[in-house]
């Protein structure tokens, strides 16, 4: 009845050899390709470098401007800008501002990353069905799978770094990008999509003047969520040695120095609620633009 | 009906009975399992030790050097500490035991745990001029940074080890700055581990910290790097372990004393068989690197460590504890 009790599994050994063999394999394939792989990622590298240079060189005052400036733009509201201001020179104040400004230049980099691969999968998701069967179970394991599963093999990859850790933020936070932008294009109203067909416009038309402008409040939600999920990574990606606010966080962690993590905990929250209510205002005032004019 | 009731009471008392007769054998005991191999694998040993051969029930909570010895100080909380590399923290352990809160058992490692920086194998061959950390500092292009190859880089471990404390400071000690390094803060544990794996892979330069005995030096040959200096234990004591020391010097790092820590409360609670165990139980490094590298042979865990260690070599552990007790053990594998 030993059977019963215990599920009859494949026995060790050859389990143990199938682990082997699999871990062996990618060995030997880092041996051979990791040289070119690490390549084909410099110039990423290069770009993550660079943005993170700009933002941290740059004088204080200059970059808080350009902050604000970005918050007026995409939300017009006063109160928006005040209390992004509040936060920056909270953040300042407390000495945080070279790690914020690197975690900030790393959100910036992912997010335009999640968009730029984002948007054209999720089009191409809300055309065919059978690519979006295919795509579905794939996002479902993007966002379960534990990081630092597939984190220690692309380290073995691409060293120690940015890299690796944009990488695992990007598979974290793209999915809702992917999602949003897919349902919003599945979204858009039948009808207005006839009425471009009775004008004759060419499924490209269709696509860039109807589908995504009509899509647009839809994906800045994904957008918004994106942003939210990569400042979630942050101190994941600092266990791979990306700096930023994840470090000191970490350190708390290990020391029990609770007002240090406090205060670094706050500051990625600060930077969440910043990009958030701006990326939301911007949001709602696409939909606003669009009920005045197809309303 | 009263008789059922009659013989639950005494089924409940004989049970409450029996098990406060097992309390006064041993009780429950929480045993710290370390995140490095050494360390997981002997907690595993003193966890199936003290469960089949002495009755405790023992359970393992996973923690770090500095958390888990701090809690042992203060807290009398995790019971036992297997590997506890004192050094990093002396106050800390010092504290404790005057408080009345530690006990030092057994020195479970007599060679010592050997901390250093340590180049790979393959590099030494190519480069026997290089012996000393001065040697190698003067060598940035050896050894180029992820982010800035301009920069040599010099990998330290994860915040939270009292041992990135120390490599920060005796990186500003050696003036690896000025030679044209970088620090690189690898984050945790495994994201050194996997810098080393990688460098080995690629067969590229690397240089940083790392210790001996441990399974990623028996799989990934290293050679470690001499000082240049002589140890210096007013130095080691007054700044290089302490964070953020201003004017730090070079000084070599003294071999690591690895103790057994035990709490007192456990030990009061616990029979003097136990608490002659812990203060016996002490391997060589050759024992347990080679068991280390066998658990890497086999991605073991440190469970199964444990278990093929007592299958295997009866001779090391039959000498910690009486022949009834080692029976017991031996009846249970």
């Amino acid at each position: 009845m030993d059977w019963l009790v215990e599920f009859p599994h494949m026995n060790d050994d050859s389990l143990r050899a199938l682990k082997k063999t699999i871990d062996e394999g990618f060995r030997g394939f880092t041996r051979s390709h990791g040289d070119t792989i690490e390549a084909l990622f410099s110039p990423l590298k290069f770009f993550l470098i660079h943005s993170e240079r700009i933002m941290v060189e740059a004088p204080w005052p200059i970059v808080t401007a350009v902050i604000l400036a970005i918050a007026w733009i995409g939300s017009r509201s006063w109160r928006i800008v005040l209390g992004c201001l509040v936060t920056l020179l909270a953040i300042g104040f407390f000495g945080m501002w070279e790690d914020t400004m690197r975690t900030i230049s790393m959100i910036f980099v992912c997010t335009l990353l999640a968009v730029v691969i984002g948007i054209p999968i999720g089009i191409l998701m809300s055309r065919s069905e059978r690519f979006r069967r295919v795509m579905n179970p794939i996002l479902d394991v993007m966002q379960t799978m534990p990081s630092f599963v597939y984190l220690i093999p692309v380290v073995m990859l691409l060293g120690i770094g940015k890299v690796p850790g944009l990488i695992a933020v990007v598979i974290y936070a793209i999915p809702p990008m992917i999602r949003l932008t897919d349902l919003g294009i599945r979204l858009v109203d039948k009808d207005v999509l006839e009425a471009a067909d009775a004008f004759g416009s060419s499924n490209w038309q269709k696509l860039t003047k109807v589908q995504l402008p009509l899509a647009l409040p839809t994906v800045m939600a994904g957008i918004n969520q994106t942003i939210m999920m990569a400042l979630a990574m942050v101190v994941v990606a600092s266990m791979i040695g990306v700096q930023g606010l994840g470090q000191p966080v970490l350190k708390a962690i290990a020391n029990q120095y609770f007002t240090l993590g406090l205060f670094n905990g706050f500051a990625i929250v600060g930077i969440a609620i910043m990009f958030d209510r701006v990326s939301q205002a911007y949001g709602k005032r696409l939909q606003q633009h669009r009920e005045v004019t197809h309303g | 009906m009263k008789a059922l009731l009659a013989s639950t009471c005494l089924t409940l008392g004989v049970m409450s009975l029996s098990s406060m007769a097992y309390a006064q054998e041993c009780g429950s005991v929480m045993i710290a399992s370390m995140n490095w191999q050494s360390a997981e694998v002997l907690s595993n040993v003193d966890k199936i030790i003290l469960t089949e051969g002495y009755g405790c029930s023992a359970e393992i909570t996973i923690g770090d050097t500095v958390p888990t010895i701090t809690s042992m100080a203060e807290k009398g909380e995790p019971d036992i500490a297997p590997e506890a590399w004192i050094d990093l923290l002396p106050d800390v352990v010092k504290k404790g035991i005057e408080d009345g809160k530690l006990i030092q058992a057994a020195n479970v490692l007599p060679d010592g745990g050997v901390n250093g920086w340590w180049i790979p194998k393959y590099l030494a061959d190519a480069h026997p001029e290089i012996k000393t950390i001065q040697d190698a500092l003067a060598h940035p292009e050896l050894f180029p940074a992820p982010e800035d190859a301009s920069k040599g880089a010099v990998y330290n471990g994860p915040q939270g080890w009292g041992a990135t404390v120390i490599t920060a400071n005796l990186f500003k000690a050696y003036g690896a700055e000025a030679a044209g390094f970088t620090l690189v803060d690898s984050g945790s544990a495994a994201g050194l581990d996997a810098s080393i794996a990688k460098a080995y892979e690629t067969q590229s330069g690397w240089l940083g910290f790392y210790w001996a005995p441990t399974a990623i030096l028996g799989k990934y040959e290293m050679v470690l790097l001499d000082w240049g200096v002589e140890e210096d234990p007013d130095m080691w004591a007054k700044c290089i372990t302490v964070e953020g020391c201003a004017d730090p010097k070079p000084a070599a790092w003294p071999t690591d004393h690895v103790y057994t820590l035990v709490s007192t409360s456990f030990s009061e609670r616990a029979g003097a068989d136990v608490i002659d165990y812990l203060n016996k139980r002490a391997w060589s490094n050759q024992t347990v690197g080679g068991l280390m590298s066998w658990m890497t042979d086999n991605q073991a865990t440190g469970e199964e460590g444990a278990r093929q260690f007592l299958k295997a070599s009866e001779d090391v552990w039959m000498q910690w504890v009486p022949q009834e007790v080692a029976e017991k053990i031996k009846a249970s594998l």
